[in-house]
């Protein structure tokens, strides 16, 4: 799937009324994060990072995401949601847990670690996780299919679509303050939106979004 | 920045009608009726650069999303060139006979059509919220108003009437009628601001009074009527008052001047309001001449 | 940052912090802990904000407390979803039941002026009958008000918020002119409309708590549709920028980072004598003639079932066993589609239009209660949670379904639950970082909610397919919103507190926030729970001036 916003990116609006001080503060601090764990141990690290490949790909077009430090973050600093499901163990031990479960379940039907898995194995895995179709007793009382709809896949769907590359693969408009939007119906945009691809003028939108900022 | 440069120029032209319309025919300069017709060239300039500065903004709003919006803005800059011309030539030789006011006349009544289709195909059809956000149902008129101002003028020089009506008739009861349009454009884009300044009731306020003013004039001709003079001289510098308070208004709104690519697209209209100091400059020449009873 | 409001509080040394300047302060009274000030309210949201700045007008001694922050929104917001979240009540809950709720972003706040710094902005007037739901509609309980009062309430609140609103409503009786115009439609909204035309029902641009024109300080809203992550320019019309700064500028005192952790009371005559609260890591004791509990519906059953003493020991004001009990949320479901045409429906606020049609027929509905349905225009990390819930998706298929994230219009309900015992806050054993119980939330679906949803899911599908949108699927499990669990009535067998929020047992107990419920309605809360907050403040000066307080 070609990109839909060819050339659009969302920070070249960073200089622009679109962006104030706060937001650039927290984007920088957000692209800047450290690609190393604080939270996760070494296997887990590498298993979640095997796991977020899986899950949200990385996008072939563009800067890529960390996924993995962005979770990691996320636990490190007890980011919390403000409740959890009482069948879930508290955040930082379902992640924990999950993990190495997924780990022991991979050994066990393969025989090597989730990350040496090939990508059809890893999604198989996942898919039976999210089906509630695995058992081993590394998941203690937790449900896996509760863990992959309540924690795995909103953790790292909502770190891929809260950075700023995700923005512009979909053509979000990206920060907005103080400058917001003029134009708000069908098939119109401001210029400082992503226009999108036509069949035919991809020339056309890519010169358009070089224009963003 | 392009927004400046159109502001010192609006304030050019509307000083320099204003010091057309209130100069008298006792100098060395060519007659009397050269003289009015040129105040009112002045008029029609300071509208077609108000709807062309106006159609210009709000039609690159709307995207152009219509090939025919490119048209109020051709003509509304035609008929500002030929305005121009017709003030700054000593002689006030008309420019391409009456095809300029005839082309500014019917795109206003067909950009009236389109704006009232605008308004009728959303969702309620006419109701408060289309007549509010969708297409201004007033706007195109100051064109042709502007193409009405230009009939005048050629009335004047050519010392005939226009249409069975003498010129100063003519003048007066456009400018009425074109001060009431325009005030209920400015009182309905008010009432969408929810009246929050105390001062927009004043384009709901001075314009219709002075139209008033200048009908009773009409009914009452060769008279002195200094108080219709002073309504619309008030009314004059309340269209560049109503330029300032715009340009107050978009510095307050978020992001002021620097969010310019949005608040000077979303914040009130800076040149609508010199519609009404056009007008009455128009008024000014129409009250002489029925004072005098003259054309 | 040079002062971190998640840390070090604002309001202190005798001042506030001024909303609408950057970097400016208001001077704010303050009072100390061993002055038994008049009221003592715990929470600053739609319930205590609009309470603090009433009874500070009328020349009471207020000192409201918020466990939240106090944030300045032109400088403290960033357009970032993610980081937002600090809006939010992060903190553990536990959720149980047949289906635990999610909280967080679509009911939980924490922050002064409560959720009302994250809230939609939606602001709708019940139905007249829906105060007397049991005797006129069958079902729930009755409101110990009568409608016309709360509506002249409305009306109050309406005007201190310059709601903008459409010049008629197609609903209801008739109603005072909304004080701003409505806004425009975008995209989704008119979907929305077009659809409604369609299944010949009336629609209506949505009445919102945030300004279509210049109001004091506020600019008009920019539409930069980030409404529910907080509005940086302070066009929304929360209680942040509109109660806070009116209850401050009467002599109120708002203390931020501040802890309510337990209500104390004098054995001896049985009231309460003041709150114990932390601030700054050090608890402290605030004297009180009254306290007024208002932290929503979790937070207010839990001060008060942490409240117990030898007199009551199943909680502060709980005779009748109810606090805690009768948890309402509203209905959420949703169903979304595609459209050819651009829509980028993350332009403006996320509920520009509305339909009220269900909340006023009756026929037609194997249920009880209604449901209004509303156009949305949800971000990106919000939208890709609800597909991934929703719809399963992950990997490729996720990312393709993402990208037509500007080609996406939904329809959004906000439907009536039913008071149920069996939906209930209660304390879990797990303590929080002040060592006090967490809440447990109870919470499963009736039949008649099934029914509804049911329903709902079926017409806004319908409305969907007549504009011609495609790819139509459903969210069938959302909720919002929180109500109920300290409900008033007349009779102290079946309530917690008396129509004017005042405890039956206790005299000098109040609660005044979304937990009076006694029914939901099909409508957002927080107009009514500011309506409630006048009424109970007007009711305060009566009965003071009676010496009945």
């Amino acid at each position: 799937m070609s990109d839909r916003y060819p050339g659009y990116d969302v920070l070249n609006k960073r200089r622009t009324p679109s962006w104030n001080e706060q937001t650039r503060r927290v984007i920088d601090r957000r692209l800047a994060m450290p690609r190393d764990p604080h939270f996760f141990e070494a296997a887990e690290w590498l298993t979640l990072e095997a796991v977020c490949a899986r899950i949200m790909p990385q996008p072939r077009t563009r800067p890529p995401v960390p996924l993995a430090a962005m979770i990691d973050v996320k636990l490190h600093e007890r980011q919390g949601d403000g409740y959890r499901d009482h069948r879930l163990p508290e955040m930082g031990e379902a992640w924990r847990r999950g993990l190495r479960a997924l780990e022991a379940e991979a050994r066990q039907r393969y025989g090597v670690a989730f990350p040496a898995l090939s990508t059809d194995e890893q999604d198989g895995l996942l898919r039976a996780a999210q089906d509630g179709a695995l058992k081993h007793a590394a998941w203690q009382e937790m449900e896996c299919s509760l863990f992959f709809a309540k924690r795995l896949l909103p953790d790292i769907t909502a770190a891929y679509y809260g950075h700023p590359t995700a923005w512009s693969e979909i053509g979000f408009g990206g920060p907005a303050s103080p400058r917001g939007y003029v134009r708000m119906g069908f098939d119109r945009s401001d210029p400082w939106e992503a226009t999108e691809v036509k069949p035919g003028r991809e020339a056309e939108a890519t010169r358009s979004n070089a224009r963003v900022g | 920045m392009a927004r400046n440069a159109e502001l010192v120029g609006l304030a050019a032209l509307a000083t320099l009608g204003a010091v057309a319309a209130a100069c008298r025919s006792t100098t060395t300069r060519p007659s009397a009726r050269s003289n009015n017709a040129r105040a009112v060239d002045s008029a029609s300039a300071l509208l077609a650069f108000s709807a062309l500065a106006d159609s210009s903004v709000e039609h690159y709003r709307g995207s152009f999303h219509n090939k025919t919006m490119y048209a109020p803005l051709a003509v509304s800059a035609l008929t500002l060139a030929a305005s121009l011309r017709d003030l700054f030539r000593p002689r006030g030789h008309d420019l391409g006979g009456s095809v300029v006011e005839n082309l500014a006349l019917t795109t206003g009544i067909i950009g009236t059509g389109f704006h009232i289709y605008n308004v009728a195909k959303r969702p309620g059809g006419v109701s408060w919220l289309n007549l509010l956000y969708a297409a201004p149902l007033g706007a195109p008129a100051a064109l042709s108003l502007a193409g009405l101002l230009r009939k005048v003028t050629r009335g004047l020089r050519e010392g005939r009437q226009i249409g069975g009506v003498r010129p100063s008739k003519l003048l007066a009861g456009l400018v009425s009628a074109g001060l009431i349009g325009t005030s209920a454009e400015a009182g309905l884009l008010h009432f969408r601001g929810a009246y929050h300044n105390p001062a927009m009731v004043i384009p709901i306020t001075v314009p219709p009074i002075a139209a008033a003013l200048l009908a009773y004039a009409i009914l009452t001709p060769k008279q002195p009527h200094p108080v219709t003079r002073w309504s619309l001289r008030l009314l004059a510098g309340v269209g560049l008052l109503g330029s300032g308070f715009h340009a107050y208004g978009i510095s307050r709104n978020m992001g002021g001047w620097r969010n310019w690519s949005q608040n000077l697209l979303n914040g009130p209209p800076l040149p609508a309001p010199p519609a009404f100091t056009a007008l009455a400059m128009a008024g000014l020449v129409a009250v002489r001449l029925i004072e005098r009873s003259d054309a | 940052m040079l002062d971190d409001p998640q840390t070090i509080p604002r309001g202190k040394n005798g001042r506030a912090p001024d909303v609408f300047r950057i970097g400016g302060w208001v001077p704010m009274r303050e009072y100390a802990d061993s002055d038994a000030v008049d009221f003592a309210i715990v929470g600053t949201g739609a319930g205590g904000g609009t309470l603090a700045a009433r009874l500070a007008e009328a020349g009471f001694s207020v000192v409201a407390f918020d466990a939240g922050a106090w944030w300045r929104p032109l400088e403290d917001f960033a357009s970032d979803e993610t980081h937002q979240r600090k809006l939010f009540w992060t903190e553990e809950r536990i959720c149980d039941g047949a289906d635990p709720l999610m909280l967080g972003t679509n009911n939980s706040g924490r922050s002064v002026g409560g959720s009302t710094v994250h809230f939609a902005m939606v602001s709708l007037r019940f139905r007249p009958e829906w105060f007397k739901a049991r005797t006129c509609l069958g079902y729930g309980a009755d409101w110990p008000v009568d409608w016309r009062t709360m509506w002249h309430y409305y009306g109050e609140v309406e005007q201190a918020l310059k709601i903008s609103g459409p010049m008629r409503y197609p609903w209801g009786p008739k109603r005072p002119r909304y004080p701003y115009r409505a806004h425009e439609l975008n995209a989704a909204a008119t979907i929305l409309a077009k659809g409604a035309e369609a299944m010949g029902i009336a629609w209506a641009p949505t009445p919102l708590a945030t300004v279509s024109a210049p109001r004091g300080s506020s600019p008009p809203c920019v539409y930069r549709g980030f409404c529910v992550s907080g509005c940086s320019t302070n066009a929304k019309q929360s209680a942040l920028i509109t109660w806070i700064p009116r209850a401050v500028k009467a002599g109120a005192e708002i203390r931020d980072l501040a802890m309510v952790g337990r209500i104390e009371t004098d054995p001896t005559h049985g009231l309460v004598t003041g709150l114990h609260y932390c601030r700054q890591d050090r608890w402290r004791f605030q004297k009180a003639k009254n306290v007024v509990v208002a932290g929503y519906a979790i937070e207010t059953p839990r001060l008060l079932l942490n409240s117990t003493g030898p007199h009551c020991p199943h909680g502060l004001g709980n005779s009748s066993g109810l606090v805690g009990k009768n948890l309402m949320v509203q209905l959420n479901q949703a169903v979304y589609g595609t459209i050819d045409e651009e829509v980028r429906w993350y332009k403006g606020p996320p509920s520009l239009a509305i339909t009220e049609h269900w909340n006023y027929i009756d026929r037609g509905k194997d249920f009880f209660g209604g449901y209004c349905y509303m156009s949305q225009g949800p971000l990106p990390v919000v939208w890709s949670g609800a597909i991934a819930g929703a719809r399963k998706l992950w990997g490729e298929p996720l990312r393709r379904e993402m990208e037509k994230y500007n080609h996406q219009v939904g329809l959004k309900m906000v439907g009536e639950s039913l008071p149920d015992e069996h939906n209930r806050v209660s304390l879990a054993d797990e303590k929080d970082r002040f060592g006090l119980p967490i809440a447990r939330v109870t919470f499963s679906y009736s039949d008649n909610d099934k029914k509804m949803i049911i329903h709902a899911l079926r017409f806004m599908r319908q409305s969907l397919e007549a504009t011609g949108v495609g790819d139509i699927w459903q969210q069938t499990d959302d909720t919002c919103h929180l109500n109920g669990t300290a409900r008033m009535g007349s009779d102290p067998r079946d309530s917690v507190v008396n129509a004017d929020c005042r405890s039956w047992d206790i005299r000098n107990l109040w609660i005044c926030d979304g937990s009076v419920f006694p029914t939901v309605g099909g409508v957002n809360p927080s107009l009514t729970i500011q309506a409630i907050a006048c009424r109970t403040a007007d009711r305060i000066s009566a009965l003071a001036a009676r010496g009945e307080l």
